[in-house]
Parts: C-alpha cells; structure tokens; sequence
C-alpha cells in the first residue's frame, strides 16, 4: 500500500515542498502504515432503481439524490465500504498535537492521504473480485446530494461499530477520526468518469484548496 | 449448578445470527423482541439448552439507556423481560442465565466524548436491572475499549454480588480496536475483579489462539474463549467454518488453557453440539500464568523485569511553576512535563498534585485523565489524600501504583482496601508511627508488616513494591549505608521490588549530581529496581544505561549503543550566540529560542519582551505565511518557538511572584457535535504565543456552557469552530446564546463548513485561519 505523499502535504497546506518535506513525508506514511494501517470492510449488494434513489434491496437501503442514481443507475451491483486507520492513529495525533503542533498538522494530513490509500486497497480487492464487471467512480455520503446521514446506514450495514470500531455520532462525524464511507457501482459496462472536479463538491464555495488557487487533487 | 465445578464450561453461540434467520428486520432493535417476539427469543434459548449449553445468555446486549433513549421503553423493562426468558427456559435444566451485557455504542473519552462517569452510571442501571430481574451470572462482552470494560466491571461488583465474566473483542493484530493488549486486559480486569477474562467474536477460533495464550499467561483466573465461526466472507458476510471444524479448533484453544467455551457470530446449536462432544472428558491445559510484578495502560503492558525508571518531575514541591500551573489549572503544562520525561526515557511517572490551595480529590482524576489523553505510560498515583487516590484509581485506564501506604495503623487501613479494590501496584514506606526507623533491620520489619497486612487483603505480593527512603546525607550521614542496606535485604531476602527516590540523598550539597549518581549506582546494585529520578538529568539516564549493560538487561548493549550514538557532540555552528530572536522563532528553534529569551530576561522586563521582540517576530512570520513563502507547519513551529520564549517569560514572573502576561483573556470550544478538533487546536497554539490566554472549553461542548463560562469568566471573545453542515445550527445557537447575556462577547467562528457570509448572518467574526484569529483578538483586546 503507498501513501500519496503529494497529496498529503496538499493537506497540510505545503504549498510548495521541498525534498525534505517530502522524505519527512514519507517516512511519516512509514509510521503510520506500521502503527496503525488503514483496515477496511466492505460488502456487495445487488442494485435496483426504486422511488427513492437507488435500491439496495437485500440490505433494504436506498441512497436517494440524483447523484446516487446518475453513479448507479447502469449498475447491477453496488459495493459499500468504509475504511479507518483506527483508534490508534487518534492517539498518534493526540500524543503529537502534545508535543508538537507543527508535526501534529503534518501527520493529521498524512492520516488523511493514508486513509484514501486504503480505500484504494479495499476496492483493488472488490475489482479482483468482480473481474468481469466495471466499477464506477468511488463516492461518499456528504458528496453532491447524498446526504451524511448515508453514513449511518453504510456502517450498520457492514456492522462496522462491532467489525472495525468505527462509530457515528448523532452529527454523523465519525471516530476514529480517519474514518471514510463510500459507495461503488459494478456494471457490465465500463463506467465514465463522472465525479472528479470541484462542480461536484459540496465543499466547493468555502474550500481553503480551492481559494488558494488549487484543489485537493480530485479535479479532472 | 456452581458454573465453577465444570471442567470446561460450554457456553451459547450467536444470538444475533439466530434473530436474523428468526427473520429480524435490518435496523431492528434485537432487544426489544425480546417484548414483542418472546416466543423467537424462547425458541433460541432452547436450542442452545438442548446443545448442552450451561450458561445461556440472555438477549440483553444492547438493552441500555442509549440505546433505548427513544424507543419508549425502559432499561429495567426489556432486561427484565431478557433474563425472564432466559431464566424460563433454563428452568429445570440446572443451567444458568446471563445477563448479557455489550458496549454502550458510543465511545468513551478521549477517544470519544462520553466521560467514564456517565458510562459507569448507564451500566450501573443495567446492573442493577439484571439483578433485580434475577439473572445468575453477568456477562460483559465484545468490549473493545478497556475503559469501558472497567466501567462495566466496576458497576457489576458496585451494583451486584453476582459473578462476572468479562470478554474483549480483538482483531487480528491482536490488539482490540482500542489498541488493548490481552496482557494489559487480563491484569487488568482481574485486579478489579472479574471471575473469568477472556476474549469473543471478531476471530475465528484459530486467530485467537495466540491471544488465548497470552491472556492464560497473564491471569489465574478461567479463561473464556467464545469466538466467531471463522472470518465472514467480505463480499457477502457469510461466516466459514463447518461446526466440525469450528469444533476441532476450539480444541486447541482448550489445550492452552481456554477453561469456558462457547461460540459468537456465525454459530448456532450444531456448533455448540460438536463443541460439547469436544469437551467432553477434556481438562483445559495449564495457562502457565507468568507471576511478576506489572503495570500498564491499555495499549502498553509494562511488566517489572530489571530497571524501571520512574520519573519524579509531575511534582509541585520546590516548583513556582509547576504550583503556578496547578493554580491556574494548566493541564497543558503538566502534559508537556509528562511529554519530556517520556521522551527522555521515564517508563512509569509519578503524578503529585498535592500543593495548598488545590483540591487535590478532584485535581489528581483530571490530571489523569490529561495525561491518559495525550501519553501513553503507566503512572504512579502520588498522594497522602486517600479520596484523591481513590477518585484518580477509578478513572486511571490500566493498572497503575498507589504511592503510597506506611507501616502506620491509618495508613494501613484506608490505603490498602483502596489497591485490593482497584487492582492497582503499591509502594510500602517502611515507616510508622515512631517516624523513619534508623536501621535497616526496623526498616525490612516494617516492609514485612506492609507485606503482611497486604497479602491478608489479597492483594499478591508482586504487587507490594517497598521504599526504604532516602534520607538527606548532609543532615544524616550514617543512614545513607543504612538504606542501601535495607535495600538489598528487601530485595534479596523478600524478594519484593524496590523503589526509591534517589534525588533526595544530595539535598544541600554542592555538586549535587555527582552524590545522586554515585548513590543511584549504588543502590541499584543493592537490588534497586525502580528507582524515582529526574530522567532530564542526562547523567542519571547515563548511569542507568551503564547499570543495563552490566547487569545484561540491555542485551548486545545495544540500546547503550544507540543512546551515545545517536547524540552528536555538541556542535558549534557558525551562528550560535549570533542567532537574534527573531531568527530562532522565524525557524522555529524552541530551546534556541528559550535560550536567548532567558539571556535577555537578565536586563529586559517580561513585557517589553514580548511587545517589543516576541510579537514582531511573529508578526513577521505571519506575513510571510499570508505571502505563501512560509506553510502551516513552519507557522506552526514558530508558534511553538514563541511558546518556549513564553515558557521562560512565566517562569521568570512565576519567581518574582509578579503576575501572568495576558494580553486578553479568549474562550476557545469546538461546538455540539463536534468532535474533531484539531482545527481548534491550531488557533489555539496561535493566539497562546501571541500571549493571549485561552481557556479551552474542548470539543463537543453544549451552547449553554459556553455561554455560562462566558459570562461566569467576564470573557471579550470567544471562538467557535464547527466542522460539518450538521452542526451548525449548534454555532448558530451558541452566538444566540453569547449576544443575549449581559455583556455580549464579541464571537469568531471558523471550521472547515464556515464562510464569511454565514458568519455575517450569525452575528460573528469570520476567522479564515488562525492568522485571522490573531487580527481579530487585536483588535477585540485594542486599548
């Protein structure tokens, strides 16, 4: 698994790096992938259009909106997922943010860029799965119109409180903090890409990326 | 049926798994059936009965105030009807019913936000429901958080006298999610009480193996091993093993000393029919419980082997600054002190709280409580005040030594129920009512009474740690030998471990470390295993790398090795005694910095510092960032360089007993339902060294408190940031609440959901980032 390192220091507002950022960068990814690796579930349902967005049946779900139904609507299957580097990446932070804010900033972004590294893994293993079928972009409640409260709904489903330890509080933010849910379609098509760009974000008028004049990488 | 006479205990399997199939909705509460479908939940007790199950667990797990909150029905009203069930189905067949009890489903601080005591009132009720309702035994299971274990142990001995099984969930690193070892879970729960430890569900009978051996390794007590039927296929859940092979495993498990078995997720009554042919004429195997003496936290079990050094620096005596920190209830500095000595090698902190004008029964909890969030060592709890050592024993998350109890009579009564109670490690003075004996013969007497009365309490004899005292040299130079000689004897003869503060010995003397040192090597050849040091002191940390390489305890001399290696001779770069202030803050060197800040105390007041050097420096910086040439983290590291200014900046008012610098006094809290807060945390770095006092409300914190603290505080300005479109109406509500009280503070908000527009509606201060923060303090705090 490999931590995108540029990303990270993205995160942490290191505009401009230098090869010292970057090694340090990396052997923070080091850290954090021994310590506390991202670990994730996942679970594959079959997928049909219904009156309120896009139906999972057997799990007696629906995610509503119109970005559900344009993601899924030529899909058979839809994976959910959710990955977390754990309880033990928070204490990492909180012990950092202790010691050393600088750091604390830097390992923060580094457990965000190491969390999307194990989403990468989760659905490298879903494609090894289907390897006759196509899969769409990844998303997430919180994405377009696809409401946060997904969210909940996603980690009872995959029984993520008792399989993983992830919770969600009643503001749907959950712990531990490197904490992800996301959805991906299966089709017998290929699949366009459909989502990566800023017109898609819900964080798109107050992204600090965005208003410093660049974006977090999504962007097409 | 006594569940003890069993040679191996058989366990029920899933009871989730049997609902499903029994055709419960997803999303439906499980417990509640337990009202509207009693006949499923009979129905499932009864299989397992027939399977041979001798104890049954009734269908409870989730049955707590939480979870119930608004489904209209009560916690005493759906446990009681669980156990009933249970209790009617086992009737006749002498089996027992559990009250089954599972996490909470919320997380306990400081991962999550809910506080130990408002985890241990919800258990408690459960407790007391399952009582009432009659259940034989309590089964605490699936805990991944040992925190919350010990709050569900601690309610089921308060609330009941019924025996009590405890399970953790562990994952396939074999820590469970929380980062618990099995070492530090056995030790731990079987200090505090438990009748049988062990792990269920999240692993299949052949993962748990080597987590059965080290849970039988670090316990006397039967060990439960109820697991999964394997691991369930990712793609659509489904659990693995056949019931033969399930079976066949769990076999082995039993061999290396799992006494109670049973089944979890995946398993129903053909599981538990090969189980109970499995067991059948079998006898677990001997755990071989490793005896020794042990503290830990959840995360790092610290077994007593060789030298362990325990530092002596979270300690308000002789201390202006540290007193000035309690005062002001600076957790962040005794952290920070907490911080350096880890850093510097301590395994295990003393924590002393106690100075006039702190109440210590409720100082010494909180101070755990910090030093649990942010470190990750075993701490040594230090008071004379037996409520502050019970309070702080209550919340401290692991084993941890009481410092300490005496041969006297009052000692000897309040101090030691309080270590048997709470599983904890203790340490003996060997002194009594006749003061500090001056021989080491009185001296090894009165270590044997303290062992004595300990183990007449139960409490085993690894536990009893003995201080022989240090007394002054210079005041009483024939008790230096005397010491070290009850050492040894204590050590050798006893057999017990040793601590002692070593510091004390050079009081008065010139050159005092050289006696400290000399003195440290000597009793630590007398037997001296944990010996209480200042572990800053590089020369005592030197000594005791030295005794490691002779003693053999630092095989290949390794660690030795490592430590002179990898300090380079002090370098003389071209710009040292060059370097200006600013220079050091614009790079973020902290003890540069701190040095030079100490240089120009000598003929600079504290205020004319920071107005005239600290402030423009960081002023510079903070230009540079809004320029783009510098970064967030070099913003950051030169917050924290002006920190370490400050830190000298206080200390030099702290011995002058002159007042804090304050440029204005801000109130700082993530809003309700909130619970990330690192953005906070950085505003927060910021405004501090610009010398603005913060008080941190924290994270999650309801608008009503904010505002009481507010006004209660005669705060200017308060800042609120919120993170997610779902909580900002809580922001919202907060600034409602601020701009009604008498004096209406100024309000900033920022987070990650927050622009200037929304801040405009709310009545507040737009703070983009913590540069903004700054200019709006500025001006808010402008004469």
């Amino acid at each position: 698994m490999r931590v995108n390192v540029d990303d990270a220091l993205r995160y942490a507002g290191v505009r401009v790096p230098s090869g010292m950022d970057r090694a340090a960068m990396e052997s923070r990814a080091e850290r954090v992938l021994s310590l506390s690796p991202p670990r994730f579930l996942y679970r594959v349902f079959a997928l049909e259009a219904g009156e309120n967005g896009m139906l999972l049946t057997e799990a007696g779900l629906s995610l509503p909106g119109a970005l559900a139904r344009k993601m899924l609507s030529g899909c058979r299957k839809a994976a959910l997922m959710v990955c977390t580097l754990g309880a033990g990446f928070d204490a990492m932070l909180r012990a950092a943010q202790a010691r050393d804010m600088a750091e604390a900033v830097l390992l923060d972004a580094c457990g965000s860029a190491a969390v999307e590294a194990g989403c990468d893994a989760a659905e490298k293993e879903i494609a090894a799965r289907f390897p006759r079928m196509y899969r769409t972009d990844r998303f997430s409640p919180g994405y377009g119109d696809l409401p946060l409260e997904s969210q909940k709904e996603i980690l009872r489903l995959l029984d993520a409180e008792k399989r993983l330890g992830v919770h969600a509080a009643p503001s749907c933010l959950m712990l531990p903090m490197k904490t992800v849910t996301a959805a991906v379609g299966l089709a017998d098509a290929p699949q366009p890409a459909r989502i990566r760009g800023c017109a898609i974000c819900a964080l798109r008028e107050r992204c600090a990326l965005r208003q410093g004049g660049t974006s977090c990488g999504l962007e097409e | 049926m006594d569940w003890k006479n069993e040679p191996v205990l058989l366990l029920d399997g899933a009871m989730g798994t049997a609902l499903q199939k029994k055709g419960m909705r997803p999303g439906e509460s499980p417990e509640l059936l337990n009202l509207t479908r009693p006949e499923w939940i009979r129905e499932i007790h009864e299989g397992y009965l027939a399977a041979g199950s001798r104890v049954i667990y009734a269908n409870t797990f989730g049955a707590n105030g939480l979870k119930l909150r608004d489904t209209g029905h009560t916690v005493e009203e759906v446990i009681g009807a669980g156990v009933r069930l249970a209790k009617e189905a086992a009737a006749g067949t002498g089996a027992l019913a559990a009250l089954d009890v599972g996490p909470l489903g919320a997380l306990l601080e400081p991962l999550g936000t809910m506080a130990f005591e408002e985890a241990y009132a919800l258990f408690a009720e459960i407790m007391a429901a399952g009582k009432n309702a009659g259940a034989d035994l309590i089964a605490i299971e699936t805990m991944t958080d040992l925190q919350e274990a010990r709050a569900a142990l601690l309610a089921a001995r308060e609330q009941t006298d019924l025996p009590v099984f405890v399970t953790m969930s562990f994952d396939p690193s074999g820590r469970t999610f929380t980062g618990c070892t099995p070492a530090s879970m056995a030790r731990v729960l079987e200090g505090l009480g438990a009748d049988a430890v062990g792990l269920n569900c999240s692993l299949g009978p052949r993962e748990a193996l080597p987590l059965i051996r080290e849970i039988a390794q670090n316990t006397h007590l039967p060990v439960i091993a109820k697991p999964n039927a394997g691991l369930p296929d990712p793609v659509d859940g489904h659990y693995g093993l056949t019931p033969r092979a399930f079976a066949a495993q769990m076999a082995a498990l039993v061999e290396t000393g799992a006494a109670i078995v049973g089944g979890c997720c995946g398993t129903d009554p053909d599981y538990l029919n090969e189980l109970k042919k499995m067991i059948a004429g079998r006898t677990p195997g001997q755990g071989g419980f490793l005896p020794c003496a042990f503290v830990c936290t959840a995360a790092r079990p610290l077994p007593i082997r060789g030298v362990r050094v325990i530092g002596e620096r979270i300690n308000p005596t002789g201390k202006k600054r540290f007193q000035q920190a309690l005062l002001e209830n600076d957790l962040d500095y005794i952290v920070d002190a907490a911080v350096q000595q880890m850093d510097a090698g301590a395994e295990i902190l003393d924590v002393n709280v106690g100075y006039p004008g702190v109440d210590e029964a409720a100082m010494l909890p909180r101070v755990v409580k910090a030093l649990q969030s942010a470190v990750d060592i075993p701490l040594q709890l230090d008071s004379v005040n037996p409520a502050a050592l019970e309070n702080a024993l209550r919340v401290y998350c692991g084993k941890a030594a009481v410092n300490s109890v005496s041969g006297k009579e009052e000692s000897l009564q309040t101090v030691l129920p309080l270590v048997k109670k709470y599983g904890a490690a203790v340490v003996g003075l060997t002194l009594d009512e006749n003061g500090i004996p001056d021989t080491a013969d009185r001296r090894v007497e009165i270590a044997e009474k303290i062992l004595r009365r300990a183990e007449k309490m139960g409490i085993p004899r690894q536990d009893v740690w003995i201080d022989c005292l240090t007394l002054t040299v210079s005041a009483q130079q024939d008790q230096a030998e005397e010491t070290l000689r009850a050492v040894e004897r204590v050590s050798r003869d006893m057999g017990l471990k040793t601590v002692l503060g070593v510091s004390n010995i050079s009081f008065g003397l010139p050159s005092r470390l050289m006696v400290t040192q000399t003195f440290l090597v000597r009793a630590l050849q007398a037997g001296l295993t944990l010996p209480i040091v200042n572990p800053n002191q590089k020369e005592i940390m030197d000594a005791i790398a030295a005794h490691r390489v002779l003693s053999g305890e630092d095989p290949k001399c390794e660690r030795y090795i490592a430590r002179f290696a990898a300090a380079p001779a002090p370098e003389k770069t071209p710009e040292a005694g060059q370097m200006t202030l600013r220079d050091a803050i614009a790079r973020g060197l902290r003890s540069e910095a701190a040095r030079i800040a100490r240089g120009m105390l000598r003929d600079t007041e504290e205020l004319a510092l920071v107005e005239g050097h600290l402030i423009p420096a960081l002023d510079q910086v903070g230009a540079d960032y809004e320029r783009g040439i510098v970064f967030l983290p070099q913003l950051l590291s030169a917050a924290q360089a002006a920190q370490a200014v400050f830190e000298e900046i206080k200390a030099s008012l702290a011995q002058k007993g002159g007042a804090a610098v304050s440029r204005g006094r801000i109130i700082l809290a993530t809003v309700q339902g909130d619970i990330h807060d690192i953005g906070k945390n950085i505003v927060k770095t910021v405004l501090e060294n610009y010398g603005y006092q913060v008080l941190d409300l924290g994270r999650d914190v309801p608008p009503e408190r904010i505002a009481e603290a507010a006004e209660r505080e005669g705060i200017r300005l308060v800042g609120l940031s919120a993170l997610m479109t779902t909580t900002l109406p809580a922001m919202e509500e907060t600034a409602r609440l601020l701009h009604a009280t008498a004096n209406p503070p100024a309000v900033m908000v920022g987070g990650a959901v927050v622009t200037e527009e929304y801040a405009r509606r709310i009545g507040a201060r737009y703070a983009r980032d913590a540069r903004a923060a700054v200019e709006i303090a500025r001006k808010v705090f402008s004469p």
